[in-house]
């Protein structure tokens, strides 16, 4: 082996000299603009079974299940794995006053749309705020669903009762900071509604630390919020079999202008950060990591490194938990993923928005080859505004259905195992991972690291520098920084279809939502409600208690979203991001 | 004005949008381009933005919004500007911006919308051009 080896690389020594360097000579070239590798690049050390192995097995490099039976381009599955069988929430939506999203669920459903809901929340709910605190003004329903009470959760789930009822359905709940009193109020609608617990199937975004660094709608300082995590993982483990205990985002990290590296490392360093918190609490590793997914990584339109990316994600993960946690379960070594590559919606342009569909279609193909469903996001608007049009839906459905009945592209897992190149890049990038993890883990681990600000930092620097890249020329966007001339067509596109969402109900919701709550608020039993929030503060205050079934009585009495955070700030504070 | 005084500007996130990389790059970039800037962080309402621009005595007041309440946050922050007697200050918005809104915020006083694919440097030259002599 090792003389095969030392002879190919004497012949790429020849070739690179017989033949590549007149090529250069010709083209006037001083390097080559492109490179070959071949079995020297894998590594003497290069072993199958160790490295890759097979599908659905440590240590899932290759993917994280044996097989998929891919339901593509599922109406209203925006691109998130859909299989027979499977009971899996759609497209992220929601907008307006809770009545407005309700019947966009229902209208969906005359579509043909059986997924479940996977809920857009607005900022004033992501941030603890009512729909009439003057912090909400302008913003009530805009980026999604306003929520204040439980009321407004029974009105939105009207859309999913009977025969898809919530034990029949999967929910999704972008929410981070209140994500436990979000979900307090799901187990009070199932209580209502007589559904057990262990029946309930959802996944809460839940993924706290990332909001520090990238997405911004945190509440608490870090060390609370671990305390809330901590809540979550306990109670679910204990109650809901059937709930993810959190959706870990490398995504909104990498958005925020993360390397790949970064984003690697960091995601990696938060999943540890939430795991100790189960260690900590003295339950097994291996009952409660099985429930832990993530909600995506970030992408980009490097084709071959995010293939890379994703393998070297999956091996990390795996390592992650057998070597440093000790899990003897290889489910708890798995990394749940909905949706493997996609180009990064900050690589796509309002200038030739079609172009995004060129770019999300690069990202499915990657994305089927990485070992995921061949998901063509984003639609090609997404920078164009809140929402998609129905037109971008329907052709980003197409091109998965495409991709996978007439490119037959999930046909093979992991095609590219054994190509000398995506091995050895998967390697490099795992170990690029692995150094900056270990960085992490020497200040202390991520909450350390975020507290200090240091990836908050790191991801302002790295956004920076790209930025820097781009005006020089150094990286390029078709149609923002190359590819301007006068006679390039600016193709632009109509939208005819009418938007789901409406633009009225939206800019009504607000005033709606208002209304619903003074009246709510008329109709409860208000000295319980104070009773409650009493109550809720001194169990606060004590670390060692678990917050959650006193969320599920506050939200029952309809105590509001912000009473409850207003007693939380009175505890542990608000937070206050470092200077960068 | 004094050539040799520094344009200042600040850089503020009104409203409760948490997406900040526009900001941050934006506040970096017209640094190294040689202004003196400030850059307020999230969560700003629009007196606190208001307040800040008259308490650092900045030239421009650049707004980065991304979460559609680009209309009412700048409303309220020009107006907030006129309540104070700053409304000399320059008014520049930037973010996910519809053609038809931008056209709107200028009718209302903003100078100026930058939308995703704009460089620092057409902003600089902007802000330069409008300072120059």
């Amino acid at each position: 082996m090792k003389e095969e080896l030392k002879k190919i690389e004497q012949e790429k020594n020849c070739w690179e000299e017989k033949t590549l360097k007149p090529a250069l000579e010709r083209f006037k070239l001083k390097e080559s603009p492109t490179q070959f590798y071949s079995p020297p690049d894998l590594g003497e050390g290069f072993n199958f079974l160790d490295q890759v192995g097979f599908p659905g097995q440590y240590p899932f490099t290759a993917g994280t299940y044996p097989t998929f039976p891919y339901l593509t381009g599922e109406r209203g599955s925006g691109g998130i794995a859909q299989a027979k069988g499977l009971v899996r929430a759609g497209r992220y939506s929601g907008y307006g006053a809770p009545e407005d999203t309700r019947d966009y669920y229902m209208h969906m459903k005359k579509l043909g749309a059986r997924t479940g809901p996977n809920i857009a929340f607005d900022l004033p709910t992501q941030c603890g705020y009512d729909s009439d605190s003057p912090m909400a003004n302008g913003e009530v329903g805009r980026v999604g669903v306003a929520v204040d009470t439980l009321r407004d959760m029974e009105v939105i789930f009207e859309a999913f009762s009977g025969e898809n009822d919530i034990d029949r359905t999967a929910s999704n709940f972008t929410i981070n900071a209140p994500a436990n009193i979000l979900m307090a109020m799901y187990l009070a609608l199932a209580e209502k509604r007589g559904i057990s617990w262990n029946k309930l199937r959802a996944t809460p975004q839940n993924d706290i630390l990332k909001e520090f660094v990238a997405r911004g709608t945190y509440i608490f300082p870090p060390r609370p919020s671990i305390r809330m995590f901590r809540d979550s993982l306990v109670f679910f483990t204990k109650h809901l079999p059937n709930v993810n205990i959190t959706s870990i985002g490398g995504y909104h990290i990498r958005e925020a202008g993360a390397t790949r590296e970064q984003d690697l490392a960091f995601s990696m360093s938060i999943g540890a950060a939430y795991l100790q918190e189960g260690v900590n609490a003295g339950l097994p590793v291996d009952s409660f990591a099985p429930h832990f997914s993530f909600n995506a990584f970030g992408g980009s339109m490097e084709f071959f490194k995010e293939i890379a990316f994703h393998r070297a994600a999956r091996r990390m993960w795996a390592k992650l938990l057998k070597e440093k946690f000790g899990a003897k379960n290889e489910r708890s070594m798995t990394l749940r993923v909905p949706l493997t590559v996609y180009p990064g919606n900050f690589n796509c342009t309002v200038q030739r928005p079609l172009n995004n569909l060129t770019r999300s279609v690069v990202g499915g193909i990657a994305a089927a080859m990485a070992g995921g469903p061949p998901g063509c996001y984003p639609p090609f608007d997404e920078p164009l505004g809140l929402g998609w049009s129905l037109e971008a839906i329907q052709l980003s459905e197409d091109a998965a259905r495409i991709l996978q009945h007439e490119a037959r592209l999930v046909d093979v897992v992991d095609p590219l195992a054994g190509s000398y190149y995506i091995e050895s890049l998967t390697t490099e990038i795992e170990n690029a991972a692995w150094a900056e993890f270990e960085k992490i883990q020497k200040m202390g681990g991520a909450v350390a690291a975020i507290e200090s600000g240091y990836m908050q930092r790191e991801v302002a620097k790295s956004a920076y520098e790209r930025q820097k890249k781009l005006e020089e020329g150094k990286e390029l966007i078709v149609g923002v920084n190359c590819y301007l001339g006068e006679h390039e067509l600016e193709v632009s596109t109509t939208r005819l279809v009418p938007h789901p969402y409406d633009p009225n109900r939206r800019d009504e919701a607000e005033r709606l939502q208002v209304a619903h709550l003074k009246e709510v608020k008329q109709r409860r039993d208000n000295k319980e409600v104070t009773r409650l929030c009493q109550e809720l503060k001194r169990a606060a205050e004590k670390e060692e208690v678990n917050l959650i079934p006193h969320f599920i009585e506050c939200v029952k009495a309809y105590v509001t979203l912000q009473e409850m955070c207003d007693v939380l700030r009175e505890v542990f504070g608000e937070y206050k991001p470092a200077a960068i | 004005m004094n050539q040799d005084k520094k344009i200042r500007i600040l850089v503020a996130k009104p409203g409760l949008d948490g997406h900040d990389r526009g900001a941050k790059v934006v506040a970096f970039g017209l640094r190294d381009a040689g202004f003196e800037v400030v850059y307020t962080g999230l969560r700003q309402t629009p007196e606190m933005i208001v307040n800040a621009a008259i308490q650092e005595d900045v030239d421009v007041v650049g707004l980065s919004i991304l979460s559609g309440a680009h209309l009412s946050l700048t409303q309220r922050v020009i107006q907030s500007l006129k309540e104070k007697g700053a409304e000399d200050k320059m008014v520049i918005v930037g973010g996910i911006i519809s053609p038809t809104d931008a056209a709107k915020l200028k009718e209302t006083g903003v100078a100026e919308v930058f939308i995703p694919g704009t460089s620092i440097k057409t902003i600089a030259a902007f802000i330069k051009s409008k300072f120059s002599a």
